[in-house]
């Protein structure tokens, strides 16, 4: 896990705007603005200093752009930041038939319910987003059975999971985030799903394995711009392709992006602002 | 009836990037606010803003559920990237490193303008050129 740094500032008077510029010169994470100052993060295989902070504020300071300043320096190490969100959620019923519940909630299932156990974390996939809802209800849409599933940007591995619940024979999940394959390979565990699904910190162009019968990516709309031809290449000629995690704005631009590598739309879903795409590859295509 | 608001985080992250690490985590996780709920809206909301500096203000309700707002880049976020250059000068009274015509300050103070205690256009571009030259850029006519 990474390590961050945090460096507390205060300057007088309080040129946030000014500071913040001026810090974002360097290779930071990212600023928390409080009342008194700004909290500066780092992370701290990136080698910034304090010094290399300090270098900024006392030019601004032989500006006569600030009087004083004040900088502390802490260590952060990573951890579940989300445990306190966590105590708090639910369990989901997807659809009639899918339910998604965490390791610490019972929940007594109706006849012919599917229980699927996700602890969250720090990856993406809770089951609460419309955008996981959408992915999930076209996966149990499409799955007719003993398919093999490739799920990109796996997160909690929610997806892969319900995939090989759902009829698949197997599910390759791939993320780039190490809390990912962490959290990932936790709820395969906890649903006894170990040699049916992988989870593997690579990314998409990394992987050696084709011709799955569907794949569902539940992304950010500019990574799922740049995939698209990689994911053709991973998918048999007669799979289903699901694209989530998109705003309804962004549709045509994916629809014309995908359709340039080969994909056909063939559903839509809507829920409030979100939309989850279904696609099919195109006929005598390329 | 109205929610009640329990308080209001600001944060400065990478549009398209936010992730549940510092400082999303620390400060949304204080507040039992869903971090990957957030991270989720706010990546698909600035997707389109790819390299820039977005600065978010939250509105954290008691309920735990929350609402946000998008600012416009810090100014010298825009310089940089209106100049093409990295960085500003370690010693911007002596060396200069980059130029930036009138025309693109008058861009940035536009874009800016929703979010500076400016009067008018003409004080927002004397403000960013001001930012410009505490960053060693040379503001050309």
């Amino acid at each position: 896990m990474k390590n961050f740094k945090k460096h507390i500032i205060t300057t007088k008077p309080l040129v946030t705007e000014l500071t913040s510029g001026l810090l974002w010169q360097l290779d930071i994470e990212g600023i928390n603005e409080t009342d008194d100052g700004l909290i500066v993060f780092t992370e701290e295989s990136k080698k910034i200093h304090i010094s290399d902070i300090e270098k900024i504020l006392l030019e601004m300071l032989n500006q006569n752009l600030i009087e004083d300043f004040q900088i502390e320096e802490e260590i952060l190490e990573d951890k579940n930041w989300n445990e306190e969100y966590e105590k708090n959620v639910r369990v989901i019923e997807v659809s009639d038939r899918l339910v998604l519940k965490p390791s610490f909630k019972n929940y007594k299932p109706k006849p012919n319910q599917i229980i699927i156990t996700i602890d969250p974390k720090m990856s993406f996939g809770t089951g609460e987003h419309a955008t996981t809802k959408l992915a999930l209800r076209f996966i149990e849409k499409y799955l007719k059975g003993n398919e093999k599933v490739l799920d990109v940007g796996s997160g909690s591995g929610v997806l892969a999971i319900s995939s090989v619940m759902l009829g698949a024979s197997s599910a390759l999940g791939i993320d780039n985030d190490e809390w990912c394959l962490l959290n990932g390979n936790e709820n395969v565990k906890a649903n006894n799903l170990e040699g049916k699904v992988e989870i593997r910190l690579v990314e998409i162009q990394q992987i050696e394995e084709k011709d799955f019968d569907l794949v569902v990516a539940n992304i950010n709309k500019h990574i799922l711009l740049e995939i698209g031809r990689f994911i053709r290449q991973k998918i048999k000629e007669t799979g289903i392709l699901i694209l989530s995690g998109l705003l309804t704005i962004d549709e045509n631009d994916i629809v014309k992006s995908y359709s340039e590598v080969g994909f056909e739309s063939i559903d839509r879903s809507e829920t409030d602002e979100w939309i989850a795409i279904a696609f099919k590859i195109k006929p005598n295509y390329g | 009836m109205a929610k009640k608001i329990e308080g209001f985080i600001k944060l400065q992250i990478s549009a398209g990037a936010a992730n549940p690490s510092p400082p999303v985590g620390p400060a949304l996780g204080q507040k039992g606010v869903n971090i990957m709920e957030f991270c989720k809206q706010f990546n698909a909301r600035t997707s389109s803003q790819q390299g820039l500096i977005i600065p978010v203000v939250i509105t954290v309700f008691s309920d735990k559920s929350f609402t946000f707002v998008t600012k416009t880049p810090p100014a010298a976020v825009l310089l940089k990237k209106a100049a093409k250059v990295e960085k500003g000068s370690a010693e911007p009274n002596k060396t200069k490193v980059a130029k930036v015509t009138k025309a693109q300050v008058r861009e940035i103070a536009t874009t800016k303008m929703p979010d500076l205690n400016a009067y008018d256009i003409e004080q927002a571009m004397s403000m960013i050129s001001g930012t410009a030259r505490s960053m060693g850029f040379t503001v050309e006519e």
